[in-house]
C-alpha cells in the first residue's frame, strides 16, 4: 500500500528525512512516532505527495513519485483520508457540507451524499450536528468531523498527522480507539504522534523517527 | 452516460457553490461588487458625456455664419442660380437670401438710420446668409466651402468667423480627444481595481484552496466556483451601475424635455459593452487569483 525506497528529501538548512526505506501493507496500522522536528510531518507530507523526495521512490496506493503526473495527483488523494492536527475544516461551510465535500469531487449524487454523510456523521457520534457551523463545536467534534470527511469517501489509507495535538486525554484516547475500529474494518492507517503514552501498549506496529532517520 | 451524469452534477454544484461563496463572504463580495460598482458607474457617465458632447457643438455651430455678398449688377435670376448651387454643396444646412430691400432695413434696425434717405440710393448688397451642417463629432473645416463659395460666379466677397469657428472646433476636438483618453485610462484603471479587489478577496481564503487541494480536488474544482463567483460579482456590479445610469438619465429626460427639446441619448450597445467589460474582468481578476495559489 505504501513503501519508501530509499528515500531522502533536504531543505535549505537541514535534513527533512534520510535514507527512509519501509513498507506498510494493506489492513496495517502503524504509529509513526518521534519527538517534534524529527519529520513526521515531512514524511507525511511525502506519502500525499505534498512533496517528492530527492532521492529515491515512493509507491502509495499504485501511484509512483518518479511517474505520477502533476494532475494525477488529486487522484491519489482522494485514496487516502487526512486527518490534520489542526483539522483543516472549511470554516465558512457546516458540518454536513465539510463532510460531504470529497463525494461532491467524485461526482455522486446529492441524495446519495446526503445519505452516506448522516450515516457517517451518525456513527462517529455527530447525530443531528449537520447543520451546525464548526465553532459551534467542541474541539474533540470538530476533530471527529475531520474524521468523517476522511472516512466518507471508504479511502484505502488513513493518514493523521498529530490528530491528538489539540485534544484532551479523554478525546485522544477516544480517537486512536476510532482509528483502530476503522483499521478492523481493513483500512490502512498511518498515524503519527509524539504522544508516547497514547501509543503505548499498543499492539501496533511502531516506527520510529529521529532526525530525519528510521531507528 | 454515467461519466456524463457524474460530470454534470459535478459542474452544477460547482457553480452552485460560486453562488453559495457570495452569501458565505457577504463582506468581501459587498466590497467587490462596489468597487465594479464605482468603477462601471464612472465609465458610463463619461461614455453618456461623450455621447451627448454634441449638444453644446450643434448650439454654437448653428451660430456659425457665412454671408456671402453679390455682385452688385447681378439680376435676381443669377442670384436665385447662386443660392440654388450653394445649397446643393453638402456641408450647408440652409441658405436665406437678404434682398438690397431686407439690407435697407436691417440696417436700419442696426444703426437706426434710412440709408436711401442718407445717400439717395441704395448702395447696399444684396446677400445671403448660408448656415452650415451642425450635426457630426468630427472637426468642421470651414475653409473649402469658402473657398468653393467664393469661386462662384457673381459672388463678390464672403464674411465669416473663421478664426472664432476654427478655435471652436479645435477646442471641440481636444475635449473628445481627451475624453476618450480619460475613458480608457479609467476603463484600465478599473481593470486594476476590480481585479486587486477580487484577488484580495481570494487571497484571504488561501487557507481554504489549500484545504482543498490536499483532499483531493483538481484544479478546476477549486477554480470553478471562485471563477463564477468574480463573475457574478461583477456582474451584480454592473446591473446596479447600469440601472443607476439608466434611472439618472431618466429623471434627467423627464426634466429636460419640459424645459428645452434636448433629449440625453443613450445607446443601447454601449450597456451590452459594460456588461461584456464587467464580465472579462470579473474572470480574469478571478481566474489570475485563484491560479496564483495552485
Amino acid at each position: 500500500m505504501i513503501s519508501f525506497k530509499e528515500v531522502s528529501i533536504h531543505f535549505k538548512n537541514e535534513i527533512g528525512v534520510k535514507d527512509v526505506t519501509f513498507e506498510i501493507g494493506s489492513d496495517e496500522f502503524i504509529f509513526l512516532i518521534g519527538p517534534t522536528g524529527s519529520g513526521k510531518t515531512t514524511l507525511m507530507r511525502l506519502v500525499y505527495m505534498d512533496l517528492f523526495p530527492d532521492e529515491g521512490v515512493i509507491t502509495v496506493c499504485g501511484f509512483d513519485s518518479k511517474s505520477i503526473k502533476k494532475r494525477k495527483i488529486p487522484l491519489l488523494r482522494r485514496k487516502i483520508g487526512m486527518i490534520f492536527q489542526d483539522y483543516n475544516l472549511l470554516t465558512d461551510r457546516n458540518v454536513l457540507e465539510n463532510v460531504a465535500l470529497p463525494l461532491h469531487m467524485e461526482g455522486i449524487k446529492r441524495i446519495e451524499i446526503y445519505e452516506r454523510v448522516l450515516l457517517i456523521l451518525d456513527d462517529l457520534g455527530l447525530k443531528e450536528t449537520e447543520k451546525k457551523m464548526l465553532w459551534e463545536l467542541s474541539g474533540g467534534e470538530q476533530q471527529r468531523v475531520c474524521v468523517a470527511r476522511a472516512l466518507v469517501k471508504n479511502p484505502e489509507v488513513i493518514l493523521a498527522d498529530e490528530p491528538t495535538g489539540n485534544l484532551d486525554p479523554i478525546a485522544a484516547l477516544d480517537l486512536v480507539q476510532l482509528l483502530e475500529e476503522v483499521n478492523k474494518e481493513g483500512t490502512t492507517v498511518l498515524m503519527a504522534s509524539h504522544n508516547y503514552n497514547l501509543i503505548k501498549n499498543r499492539s501496533h506496529r511502531i516506527l520510529e523517527l529521529q532526525n530525519g532517520v528510521i531507528q | 452516460m454515467e461519466l456524463f451524469s457524474k460530470m454534470t452534477d459535478k459542474i452544477s454544484f460547482l457553480f452552485i457553490e460560486g453562488f453559495r461563496n457570495l452569501w458565505r463572504h457577504k463582506l468581501t463580495a459587498f466590497t467587490s461588487i462596489f468597487s465594479v460598482f464605482l468603477a462601471l458607474l464612472l465609465v458610463g457617465i463619461l461614455f453618456i458625456i461623450g455621447q451627448n458632447s454634441h449638444y453644446p457643438i450643434e448650439y454654437f455651430r448653428s451660430k456659425y455664419k457665412i454671408e456671402v455678398f453679390f455682385e452688385n449688377n447681378i439680376l435676381n435670376v443669377g442670384e436665385s442660380e447662386i443660392i440654388k448651387n450653394i445649397r446643393n454643396f453638402p456641408e450647408v444646412r440652409s441658405v436665406t437670401p437678404i434682398s438690397k430691400k431686407d439690407a435697407v432695413r436691417i440696417f436700419k434696425n442696426q444703426f437706426g438710420e434710412d440709408v436711401i434717405e442718407m445717400l439717395g440710393y441704395n448702395p447696399l448688397p444684396s446677400s445671403a446668409v448660408v448656415n452650415i451642417i451642425k450635426e457630426g463629432f468630427e472637426k468642421i473645416n470651414i475653409a473649402p466651402l469658402i473657398e468653393k463659395i467664393n469661386s462662384i460666379n457673381g459672388v463678390d466677397s464672403v464674411h465669416y468667423q473663421g478664426w472664432l469657428i476654427n478655435r471652436i472646433e479645435k477646442i471641440y476636438q481636444l475635449f473628445l480627444q481627451g475624453l476618450k483618453i480619460a475613458i480608457v485610462l479609467i476603463i484600465i484603471f478599473s481593470i486594476i481595481i476590480i481585479s486587486n479587489t477580487i484577488k484580495l478577496t481570494i487571497y484571504s481564503r488561501k487557507d481554504l484552496i489549500k484545504t482543498l487541494d490536499l483532499i483531493g480536488a483538481t484544479k478546476f474544482f477549486i477554480k470553478v466556483p471562485f471563477i463564477f463567483e468574480g463573475i457574478l460579482q461583477s456582474f451584480i456590479g454592473a446591473v446596479l451601475a447600469v440601472s443607476l445610469i439608466f434611472g439618472l438619465m431618466k429623471l434627467g429626460n423627464n426634466y429636460l424635455t419640459q424645459v428645452s427639446s434636448i433629449e440625453i441619448i443613450w445607446n443601447f450597445y454601449f450597456g451590452i459593452i459594460l456588461f461584456t467589460l464587467s464580465i472579462l474582468i470579473g474572470f480574469i481578476g478571478s481566474y489570475r487569483a485563484v491560479s496564483k495559489f495552485l
